[in-house]
């Protein structure tokens, strides 16, 4: 029966997907006086695991898409189920929203759900994109979207394996100013690039806690699934700040300062460099908390520097060349340059860059659109693993306290045998990939 | 208790009190793998034996093994037990994964089971295909998976059989062991092994995503790919084995694989060409492009822009021709698209196409190679520019002028001085006069020669921990940047943990300047400067320019800047045409530089004229702050124009200037309109502003100044924030 349903839904559903691409085309919307809006039947059926409060921004991108019809949430949380049922309905204008609390189960039952949003907690990323792939789902999955070297690795070999789209939401990619940034690194305008800087979180640490917060009682299973809650990581005792959030700067939860605002910059970085397939292959310790000032390499030469500050807002990354720099970061209306002259060229770069690439300036609709094209979007699983494989590292040279050399094609650390053990941890029973 | 006995315990509570310090550490010291097996050992608590089995992850050697094994039956720690065997490089670890498998069930059972996975033990084989049939469903889909990842002939074998007679709920697990055979098949160079594999993977009735999974790796295992496989699911009525094999198709390069898709081309339904077209694109082949013409130039529209989508993707320049032809497309959105293509398409082939289109007598394709000649940036055709501003057609001209004036540098700023001074129309007027302040702005050029470091500090100014960073700064500008950021990354951490400011003293041009900005900013020495070539040809031409030019040049000279463009709009405030001095004082109480307060000042002062007086107020406001000088010089002309300031409107803008002024008699100022209904906001606001930046200085000031805010103001930002000032402001008096 599961075989059956997995193969018709599927089927059906690309044969619409297809028609859908063309449909704008063909006949307007309009012109079948539906205002607009696209029938069910060519809409990408939607699910969500795990939306929180980014999550919820996620969707917010989502809903309005007309092509996307959103029908169920899984969270092992039922207050969080059912605020995002409540968004979702409200939307609609019904009660479709269908709330499950079990990962496996509803991925089993929901054969119609064409791609997912994943927007758990840092820990369940990977192993629910995972798990969503070999169902055949595609995946919208937030960052960091792995906790480890290992999972970054099953990630891209679970969708290569199963022909699966998966974009990770480092949504900076697909914004004008930051892809006006790779652009001019690409196109040669800022000379040879030797150095880039990527923006960490400047709060929190590279070390990170190991302790428990206080146990107490465990809610019944219905309010909230613990086991599942922790999913691949080591138990603990539950206690309800975990759940509001305050697993942010645990080691089992977390990847750190660098990785918090690193799975975004270090993306960006890499793609500007064009490393978005490979790693650094130096990193030098620092004598601080956060890693502030640590020097990466790249096998290219271009060195890659963490730095806590030297932006006007969020995820700044700058990259420098013979010809000049470019910078950029969250709430700038514009890119900073080292000459004026060079912003004469930001319409051209952009729209070239997406003529070029068929990509969007809209990160979720990048997905949709290779959801339907089956091309690989910009956030695809290898550039993920890549720059977040730097991410680990880094945390890694942090943690040792001491400099690394990795080697990005047998992915490993070379001479470093503690180096390597890190790469993994033993993923917690029954949740083992 | 005897004496051997006590010192044996206290012996293990020492090692434990050292292991227990180092466990909130991700990495402990490596001599501490005997106190970690000692914590295991004892009956220390479930925490404090999770972290040593985490700790042992990292440092854990042979004599680890055991200690770590026996708990692997423990429900509790079990997993914690893998956590620290798993990643330990000794056989020891395989013979005791090996050697739980016969003991444990359950949940602890399927995770040694993923852990002998991780380890690709190949000795655990024949145990675990044995367990493949267990009824436990967790336990069966665990093997399978675990076989996948060992991946020999005989855990093959096992999942191939199991593919068949295994239960639907272990379908997927069984598939995805025989994926990962396949895969480690290939890598080993054992192809045709990997091939039957995926063959079988892609006929089950199974998962769609099984089935597409399989039928790519079939494709892309065999050397150069297979063809004749590509080929017949390109013709399949199957979407899902159609797309699997057309997304193979990106993955295979080579003309023969261009030659496949392009061949079924004709034959397939829309939305499978579309899907066609669109890898096409991706390979960047252009051996595909004769495909791709057909294609865009007639049959479906979505299949027709699939394929006008795609030429920019290939990139070459045979796709001029077709794209220029279906510029002229009657339907608007192939027109579109064709210009996005054609715009988008790199190489010389397209460039000699736009200008060909530019030199046509039809307006309208004109037109569209204007916008191109823009959206290419192509800096190199000013004359066919500069004749296009000479066409019969007044679009054309001012579109020419606006695309000239996006494209120019320094060597075409005459010719737009010329065309502003020559203009026939108000729209060639506006155009011009954009492209030139336009001009300005961009070719304006900051010169690192003028600018001279004289001190430098960064660090927590005024509250100790601070470095002199003057050389490092004046290194940075030496280096040709005039822009510098305070961050810990450029000059070091003098001030853990405190928030840090970074403070220049610099000259530009010999005048003074000092200028601090907050950590993680960026501190820019010196605007840029209009080139003094551009200011003597706009004041030409402003000498023989006709009225309406005039009116426009004064403008663009307000975009220039700098002592002599504000010497010529000066003298035009007296010009005898009350047009041009109209516009020439507008202009100048609009200035964005202070060099110009004291004529503003003055004209404050002295006009008579409403309007005028009421500008130059607004502009001595607003110019007043921008000065170079001390915070109290600043204060006294506020206080000389006060009287002056009469109106609600430029009360608020005094109040809004006074919000950025550090001082106890801003604050006084600023709370004399608190009483105002007009301006209590603008009011709360500049005190609230001003009151956080000297509350430490001036307390008591500020202490009465919030107390009178949170009274009056109802805007919830500033109620919080004059209550927290007010907090500071009471510590502050306290001490």
């Amino acid at each position: 029966m599961l075989k059956k349903s997995f193969n018709l839904t599927r089927r059906a559903f690309l044969k619409r997907a297809a028609v859908f691409a063309a449909a704008p085309y063909f006949v307007p919307a309009s012109a079948l006086g539906r205002n607009g809006a696209v029938p069910p039947s060519e809409r990408i059926v939607l699910g969500g695991i795990g939306i929180g409060n980014r999550g919820s921004h996620d969707l917010r991108w989502m809903l309005p898409e007309k092509d996307v019809q959103f029908v169920a949430v899984c969270d092992p949380q039922k207050k969080r189920a059912e605020a995002v049922k409540q968004m979702v309905d409200t939307r609609y204008g019904n009660k479709d929203c269908v709330i499950y609390h079990n990962t496996p189960e509803f991925l089993a039952e929901r054969t119609d759900i064409d791609a997912l949003l994943i927007a758990t907690g840092d820990r369940w990323h990977s192993l629910a994109a995972i798990m969503a792939m070999r169902a055949g789902k595609d995946v919208y999955s937030e960052k960091p979207s792995s906790m480890t070297i290992a999972e970054g690795q099953a990630v891209v070999e679970t969708a290569r394996r199963y022909r699966r789209i998966y974009q990770t939401g480092t949504q900076r990619l697909s914004e004008g100013n930051f892809t006006f940034c790779n652009e001019m690194v690409r196109t040669g305008r800022l000379g040879k690039v030797h150095t880039v800087r990527a923006h960490i979180a400047p709060w929190d640490s590279a070390e990170l806690k190991h302790d428990w917060l206080p146990a107490e009682p465990e809610p019944p299973k219905e309010e909230v699934d613990w086991d599942q809650w922790l999913g691949p990581c080591p138990w603990r005792p539950y206690n309800s700040a975990y759940t509001r959030g305050r697993w942010r700067g645990y080691y089992d939860f977390h990847t750190s300062c660098i990785g918090e605002w690193g799975a975004h910059t270090f993306a960006q970085c890499q793609v500007g460099i064009g490393a978005a397939n490979t790693s650094a292959v130096e990193y030098q310790y620092v004598k601080n908390e956060s890693g502030d000032g640590m020097v990466t390499r790249f096998a290219n030469g271009i060195k890659m520097i963490l730095q806590r500050g030297g932006w006007r807002g969020p995820c700044g990354v700058r990259y420098e060349g013979t010809e000049g720099w470019v910078s950029a970061a969250d709430g700038y209306s514009k890119p900073d340059v080292s000459s004026p002259a060079m912003m004469s060229d930001f319409r051209k770069l952009v729209r070239d860059y997406q003529a070029r690439t068929q990509r969007p300036m809209s990160h979720v609709r990048n997905l949709l659109d290779c959801v339907k094209s089956r091309r690989q979007p910009v956030a695809n699983p290898e550039m993920m693993h890549r720059s977040m494989t730097t991410v680990h590292a880094a945390n890694i040279c942090m943690w040792l306290k001491r400099d690394l050399r990795y080697d990005p094609v047998k992915e490993e650390f070379i001479n470093d045998a503690e180096a390597n053990r890190l790469r993994s941890r033993a993923m917690r029973e029954p949740w083992i990939i | 208790m005897s004496k051997s006995k006590i010192n044996f315990a206290l012996l293990i509570a020492l090692l434990l009190a050292g292991a227990v310090q180092s466990f909130g550490q991700t990495i402990p010291p490596k001599e501490h793998e005997g106190k970690l097996i000692a914590v295991l050992k004892s009956d220390a608590s479930h925490k404090e034996k999770a972290d040593a089995c985490r700790q042992l992850a990292v440092i854990g050697t042979k004599d680890a093994v055991a200690p770590l094994a026996a708990l692997l039956g423990d429900e509790k720690l079990s997993h914690m037990a893998r956590y620290g065997l798993e990643p330990i490089p000794d056989p020891a670890v395989d013979d005791a994964l090996r050697d739980a498998l016969g003991k444990l069930k359950g949940r602890p059972l399927v995770g040694v089971i993923g852990s002998i996975g991780v380890r690709r033990d190949t000795k655990a084989t024949k145990q675990l295909v044995k367990l493949l049939k267990s009824s436990d469903t967790a336990v069966a889909q665990a093997t399978a998976r675990a076989l996948g990842s060992i991946a020999n002939n005989s855990a093959a074998n096992s999942l191939l059989k199991a593919l068949k007679d295994a239960p639907a709920a272990n379908q997927l697990d069984v598939c995805e062991g025989l994926f990962r055979c396949a895969e480690a098949l290939v890598a080993e160079g054992r192809r045709d092994v990997a091939i039957a594999i995926y063959d079988q993977l892609r006929s089950v009735k199974g998962p769609h995503q099984v089935r597409a999974g399989g039928l790519r790796g079939a494709i892309l295992t065999r050397r150069k790919g297979d063809l004749r496989l590509l080929r017949r699911h390109l013709r399949s009525d199957d979407y899902i084995m159609f797309s699997a094999a057309v997304q193979a198709a990106q993955e295979l390069p080579g003309p023969e694989v261009t030659k496949a898709l392009t061949a079924e081309l004709k034959q397939l339904p829309a939305d499978n060409k579309i899907l066609v077209i669109q890898t096409l694109g991706k390979r960047g082949d252009a051996k595909a492009l004769p495909a791709l013409f057909a294609a865009a130039k007639s049959g479906e529209k979505p299949v027709r822009i699939a394929a006008i989508k795609a030429m920019p993707d290939i990139g070459d320049g045979a796709a001029v021709p077709v794209l220029v032809e279906l510029l002229g497309d009657s339907d608007r959105e192939i027109s579109k698209a064709a210009q996005e293509g054609l715009a988008a398409l790199p190489g010389r082939q397209a460039d000699a196409a736009v200008m060909r289109m530019l030199n046509s007598s039809d307006t309208d394709r004109q037109l569209k190679a204007l916008e191109m000649i823009e959206r290419r940036r192509m800096t190199k055709v000013s004359s066919a520019l500069l004749k296009a501003t000479r066409d019969d057609d007044e679009s054309v001209r001012t579109a020419s002028i606006r695309v000239l004036g996006d494209l120019a540098g320094e060597v075409q700023f005459p010719v737009l001085v010329e065309l502003l001074v020559n203009a026939g129309s108000s729209s060639e007027i506006r155009a011009a006069e954009r492209a030139l302040s336009a001009t300005c702005t961009r070719e304006a050029k900051p010169s690192a020669g003028k600018v001279t470091i004289r001190r430098a500090v960064y660090g927590a100014i005024g509250e100790g921990g601070s470095a002199d960073v003057t050389r490092k700064v004046a290194k940075i500008v030496a280096a040709g940047s005039l822009s510098v950021t305070a961050s810990n990354a450029n000059f070091g951490d003098p001030a853990p943990g405190i928030h840090k400011q970074l403070l220049v003293e610099y000259t530009v041009a010999g005048v003074a300047h000092t200028r601090t900005v907050k950590e993680g900013e960026t501190l820019t020495l010196a605007a840029g400067t209009t080139p003094e070539a551009f200011i003597d040809q706009l004041c030409s031409a402003l000498a023989k320019a006709p009225a309406p030019q005039k009116l426009a040049l004064l403008r663009v000279l307000r975009v220039a800047q700098g002592p002599r463009a504000l010497d010529a709009v000066r003298t035009a405030t007296k010009d005898a045409n009350a047009e041009i001095s109209s516009e020439a004082i507008s202009v100048l109480c609009g200035w964005p530089t202070a060099d110009a307060l004291p004529d503003v000042l003055e004209l404050t002062r002295t006009a008579t004229d409403r309007r005028v007086r009421i500008l130059a107020l607004r502009g001595t406001i607003r110019l007043i702050p921008l000065q170079d000088v001390t915070v109290q010089k600043k204060l006294a002309a506020f206080k000389e124009i006060l009287p002056l300031v009469q109106r609600n409107e430029e009360k608020k803008l005094l109040l809004g200037v006074l919000a950025t002024v550090p001082a106890a008699e801003a604050l006084s100022m600023a709370m004399a309109h608190l009483d105002n209904p007009a301006t209590k906001n603008e009011a709360s606001f500049a005190a609230v502003a001003i009151s956080e930046k000297i509350v430490q200085q001036k307390p008591r000031e500020v202490a009465d100044a919030m107390q009178k805010v949170i009274r009056a103001t109802d805007n919830k930002d500033v109620l919080r924030r004059a209550r927290a000032t007010l907090d500071k402001a009471k510590k502050a008096a306290g001490r």
